[in-house]
């Protein structure tokens, strides 16, 4: 399954790629850090800024993963994009789950989430409640 | 291929072996103690699980007794603790004139908990279980890396002295359930609560080491011609829970983390704002945290540690199975897929345990769903199982009376579990004695039992020696008809409302101490069922004397086995001397056909090893 | 009795046993830091509004982390494959320049920011009233609504990057931040007494990590009170200097450089004499001092969990990278080339591991 090398490969491939790869790094991280510093999230929105800050860093995940830890030569493309895409989408997948179970819009009173810190509005009825004298 | 060749000859051919570690000189510590070796190391896992095993039926018998007969004062025992539990933090003593308090019901019950499952069942499942046959039944010298292997073991066994120390410190052992939910586990001033989570921390290490092992041996160390369906149906077991354990524990060594921050850096991830935590003064803690947080991670690897519990004996159930009935296993493939999608679906399903906590309907629904669809996978295992009894010949022997036992008593774990998954009839069965039923039913007689099986199955390769049949067929009826006396009472208590985790059986709520209340309250019969389930479990407790008896008395006085393979196995662990020496086999096996080649027309014995070249086509 | 597969590839795997042990070990860490990582999202989305400590990170710090980190990770690479080329020479210099880099990311971690946090102290203030008091003092002006505008900008920056939780926080909910350099204590006739913060363990630096404590809420506990500061020095005053760089440049007096002592009573000077640009706040105005440590806030928990759970393991491959410079290794090397080879191929995919936690915690913690 894994590509064997030689020596030239490693001495005349390999480490300038190490070097493309090590640009590619620091690139993005100015380019992230840049991006913060101009105020990114007044000029484009704050989600905005998220999906940009963690393309950046994705990007520089792949190259770290394909290249640096070699996986492109150990697997085929493909087996590796589908499971780093997997664990991603699992991950946005479990988060929402778990974020989303606060949420709920069939609570009485409207919309009412326990992770929104907004006033309860009484309904009619529970005003009624309230007078009712306590036994 | 004769592999009947004593011990001593293995020792000869590998003398130039330059990695031989001088076998025959080596230290007692070396061999015995801080071995490498898997099957050492598999029999130190079952020994130390199969103590804390006893040790969490002694924490559940005391509690019973409160529990069937609250307030009064435990005989015998009761004196003991007496004198050797200290003080709570309060200064009262725990176990006051011999009874026990409510503080000493809420740290035996946590403890029970928390031994039983991960101090007791998934390290006699997985470690014990599957370091000594895995390797044997691939064909390996050994696991993938030896010393790893024993490094797990000891993380395991300083978690255990951790845990056991927490009884004896001041305040006592954790008291929170072996859920330790917050804001109560962040809050509470017993330092057994944070060795708690010192000990659970150390546990987990040693269960991703090990789990790690596991994998990489099953994939890298098959001998020749084990491919990957010729594998026998244990392994394939012990494979996917050891990615069961890989994936899903980590999260809860974070959230170990985190709770241990809450309570010794004064952090506040599992805390609100305006937690009080003495009378009217709230704590003086950033707040802005969220219990949920740690129900979520708890969860997240709370259930596929269920499966966790179940598949090894699953694997186990199918092994004894095949062998006692001499049939191949019925849907082999099938079952390894079901393994895979149980699997992966025991991590989408977690928030079942929480339908109570306010979640709303959609993401309840979508847990339900997984949470049905999850049945199917198991219910798959169970029914190929019964089918391979299906024409067979079927031995009555210890082993295979407690694995056919298994079939019934799993069953009725399983289906009792499709009212817990769903969230409208959660709502009233959840946190009753009914999860209790039905969680115990899945582990007690469903776990255990295959355990149970596996120990009287695989003794004789382990010592050379049967374990005595009458009175092992005297401890399955034994523990068979007191499993049922115990919990399926709880079914009925569960169903009337009875709650649990309370120390007093159910009394504050019963019709005795509140005769006003029309409905809800609890009758007399559903407490009178507290005394005999109570009686139920000290005669299951006289059962499994029987057994250590037995066990014990085998070792050196068993009826000796007259050959390597006397139950007349196909799979290789059976084709190895007897006990199988260090490296296992004298030469590398060579496998030349399916695991389960019993009962096959054609061949000249009811059973052909795998590792047997001459074999009809058909097998 | 050998295990097969250690040190050459198994054929149809295509693995070493060390490789397959190594990836299956990562993909527990990914869900490690993944649950980690997750508590940070929940803790965030559900806080309330104003209560999320943002903008209090040293980007600049971060930034040089990164690029540590990343050129470490360059160096690891080229260290195996000098040993994939034989290179004994090139791999001992690649290997100690991954140290370095290592050893620099982790003082800066642990030498710079973290202790700077420790000595940094929020206070924030009973009610509305006695914040607008303090702060009107910090802006040199006679009431709180001429600041107002200047006080607005700096929370910003410091708290509100994205401009979203000023309008609900109220101002005592809004600390003021710095560094203590004095306190004050009464006797008995009501003299006061001035005293300049001292070292604590014999060494300055520590002279207020973690020393200053105070909660209201811990008035009067019988059970569970901590440690309270003013009540065990018995003071009714502190002095603060106002985080420099940041109030410095909304003062009437120049920024000024960081010390940690303001003039005593005593009338000696400090190190580097002062321009008195501290704030004197009477304790009866606090409701809580407490430094940026882990109980500070959930943010300040979370970054504190999860960037010293990654320096933990940073620590850790410093460690194993150094068992592989010494004599021992050398041995192992020239024994079996290939199997030690392997060993640092393992390092090295450990370490981009580790630097990949990082790729992804600097912007969502310095950043985000």
């Amino acid at each position: 399954m894994a590509e064997e090398h030689n020596a030239e490969w490693y001495e005349k491939k390999f480490k300038p790629m190490i070097y493309l790869v090590g640009g590619v790094l620091i690139a993005g991280t100015i380019i992230s850090f840049a991006a913060d510093l101009m105020g990114i999230a007044d000029k484009w929105g704050f989600s905005n800024a998220i999906l940009f800050g963690l393309g950046v860093a994705t990007v520089k995940a792949s190259t770290v993963i394909y290249i640096f830890m070699h996986l492109k030569w150990d697997l085929k493309f493909k087996t590796i994009s589908l499971t780093l895409l997997s664990t991603v989408l699992f991950f946005i997948g479990m988060m929402a789950l778990t974020v989303g179970s606060e949420n709920d819009y069939m609570k009485p009173g409207g919309e009412d989430s326990t992770w929104v810190h907004g006033k309860h509005v009484p309904t009619a009825d529970e005003n009624k409640t309230e007078e009712a004298p306590s036994n | 291929m004769e592999t009947t060749t004593q011990p001593d000859v293995a020792h000869e051919d590998h003398h130039d072996d330059h990695d031989d570690h001088g076998h025959d000189n080596q230290h007692f510590l070396t061999k015995y103690v801080f071995s490498s070796d898997h099957k050492v190391i598999g029999i130190q896992y079952g020994v130390t699980s199969l103590l804390f095993l006893l040790v969490g039926f002694l924490l559940i018998m005391a509690m019973r007794w409160q529990i069937a007969k609250p307030g009064e004062a435990i005989p015998v025992m009761g004196t003991v603790l007496e004198h050797v539990y200290a003080h709570n933090n309060a200064g009262e003593p725990v176990f006051k004139d011999g009874v026990m308090s409510s503080d000493a019901y809420n740290q035996f019950g946590a403890m029970h908990g928390t031994i039983m499952v991960f101090l007791a069942v998934v390290p006699l499942g997985f470690a014990a279980f599957g370091n000594y046959v895995v390797p044997l039944q691939i064909g390996a010298p050994d696991m993938c890396f030896p010393r790893v292997n024993m490094a797990s073991f000891w993380s395991f066994f300083l978690g255990c002295v951790v845990m056991t120390v927490s009884f004896f410190i001041p305040g006592g052992a954790a008291q929170a359930g072996w859920t330790s939910y917050s804001p109560l586990a962040s809050v509470i001033p017993t330092d057994g609560q944070s060795f708690w989570l010192i000990g659970m921390i150390l546990l987990i290490t040693s269960s991703l080491l090990g789990a790690v092992n596991f994998i990489a041996t099953i994939i890298q160390l098959r001998a020749p011609g084990m491919t990957w369906f010729r594998m026998p149906f244990f392994v394939w077991a012990q494979f996917i829970t050891a990615f069961l354990l890989l994936l899903a524990f980590p999260p809860l060594e974070a959230a170990g983390i985190m709770q241990l921050m809450d309570r010794v850096a004064d952090t506040s991830f599992f805390l609100p704002s305006g937690v009080f935590d003495t009378g009217s003064t709230p704590m003086a803690v950033s707040g802005g945290g969220s219990p949920l947080l740690w129900q979520h991670l708890f969860w997240f690897l709370g259930h596929p540690e269920v499966y966790v519990l179940i598949l090894p004996a699953i694997g186990m159930v199918a092994e004894i199975l095949c062998n006692n009935a001499r049939r191949p296993l019925w849907g082999y493939k099938v079952m390894v897929a079901a393994l895979f999608v149980l699997g992966f679906l025991s991590f989408i399903v977690w928030a079942h345990h929480m339908y109570l906590t306010g979640m709303s309907a959609t993401v309840a629904t979508f847990f339900q769903t997984t949470t049905m669809i999850i049945s199917i996978p198991s219910v798959i295992l169970l029914t190929c199982l019964f089918m391979t009894l299906w024409k067979g010949s079927i031995r009555f022997n210890p082993a295979s009376m407690f694995a056919l036992a298994f079939l019934p008593m799993f069953g009725i774990g399983g289906l009792t579990g499709l009212p817990l998954g769903f969230s409208f009839t959660d709502l009233h069965l959840h946190d009753s004695y009914y999860v209790i039923a039905h969680f115990h039913y899945v582990v007690a007689p469903g776990t255990l039992f295959a355990m149970f099986a596996g120990i009287y199955f695989w003794f004789p390769k382990m010592t050379g020696r049967k374990m005595n049949e009458y009175w092992g067929k005297v401890h399955f009826w034994g523990s068979l008809i007191f499993m049922n006396v115990i919990f399926m009472p709880m079914f009925i208590q569960g169903f009337a409302g009875l709650s649990r985790r309370m120390s007093d059986g159910g009394a504050t709520y019963s019709l005795v101490q509140n005769p006003d209340v029309t409905s809800g309250a609890l009758s007399d019969l559903i407490i009178h069922l507290n005394e005999y389930i109570t009686l139920g479990a000290f005669g299951m407790f006289l059962i499994q004397i029987v057994f250590i008896v037995n066990f014990f008395h085998s070792i050196r006085n068993g009826e000796k086995v007259k050959n390597d393979n006397p139950v007349e196995s196909t799979t290789l662990d059976w084709q190895t001397p007897t006990p199988p020496p260090h490296g296992n086999f004298l030469t590398e096996p060579e496998v030349h056909g399916e695991p389960y080649a019993y009962s096959v027309p054609g061949a000249d014995k009811d059973y052909i090893p795998q590792n047997e070249p001459n074999r009809p086509k058909t097998a | 009795m050998e295990i097969p597969h250690n040190s050459t590839a198994r054929p149809d795997t295509g693995l070493y046993n060390g490789k397959a042990g190594i990836w299956l070990f990562l993909a527990s860490e990914v869900m490690l830091f993944g649950a980690l990582f997750s508590a940070y999202l929940l803790l965030r989305v559900g806080a309330e509004p104003g209560n999320w400590s943002m903008g209090l990170m040293n980007k600049w710090v971060g930034a040089f982390n990164t690029l540590i980190l990343i050129a470490s990770s360059a160096t690891v690479v080229l260290a195996w494959v000098s040993l994939k080329l034989k290179d004994w020479a090139g791999f001992k210099k690649w290997k100690i320049a991954t140290v370095i880099f290592a050893c620099m990311f982790l003082v800066v971690k642990w030498g710079y920011e973290w202790p700077a946090k420790f000595t940094h102290y929020d206070i924030t203030f009973e009610n509305d009233a006695a914040a607008k008091k303090v702060f009107a003092e910090v802006f040199d002006k006679k009431d709180y609504t001429d600041c107002e505008a200047a006080h607005k900008e700096i929370w910003e920056e410091r708290y509100d990057a994205y401009n979203k939780h000023w309008k609900n926080v109220a101002t005592k909910d809004k600390p003021l931040d710095g560094h203590i350099v004095g306190y004050w204590t009464a006797d008995k006739d009501g003299t006061r007494h001035h005293h300049k913060v001292g070292a604590a363990f014999d060494v300055s630096f520590w002279s207020h990590a973690f020393a200053w404590r105070h909660d209201k809420r811990n008035k009067g506990r019988t059970a569970g009170g901590k440690r309270d500061t003013f009540d065990e020095k018995k003071i009714i005053a502190v002095d603060i200097e106002p985080a420099h760089g940041v109030w410095d440049k909304h003062k009437k007096h120049a920024a000024v450089i960081d010390r940690r002592y303001a003039e005593a009573d005593d009338g000696k000077a400090t190190d580097g004499g002062g321009t008195h640009n501290a704030v004197t706040i009477e304790t009866s105005l606090i409701s809580r001092v407490s430094s940026y440590e882990p109980a500070h806030s959930t943010f300040f928990a979370v970054y504190y969990t999860l960037t010293g759970l990654h320096a933990l393991h940073v620590f850790g491959g410093i460690l194993v990278m150094i068992y592989h410079l010494l004599p021992i290794s050398r041995r192992m090397y020239e024994s079996d080339p290939e199997r030690f080879t392997n060993r640092i191929e393992i390092v090295g995919l450990f370490w981009h591991f580790v630097d990949l936690v990082w790729i992804f915690l600097f912007p969502i913690l310095y950043l985000l």
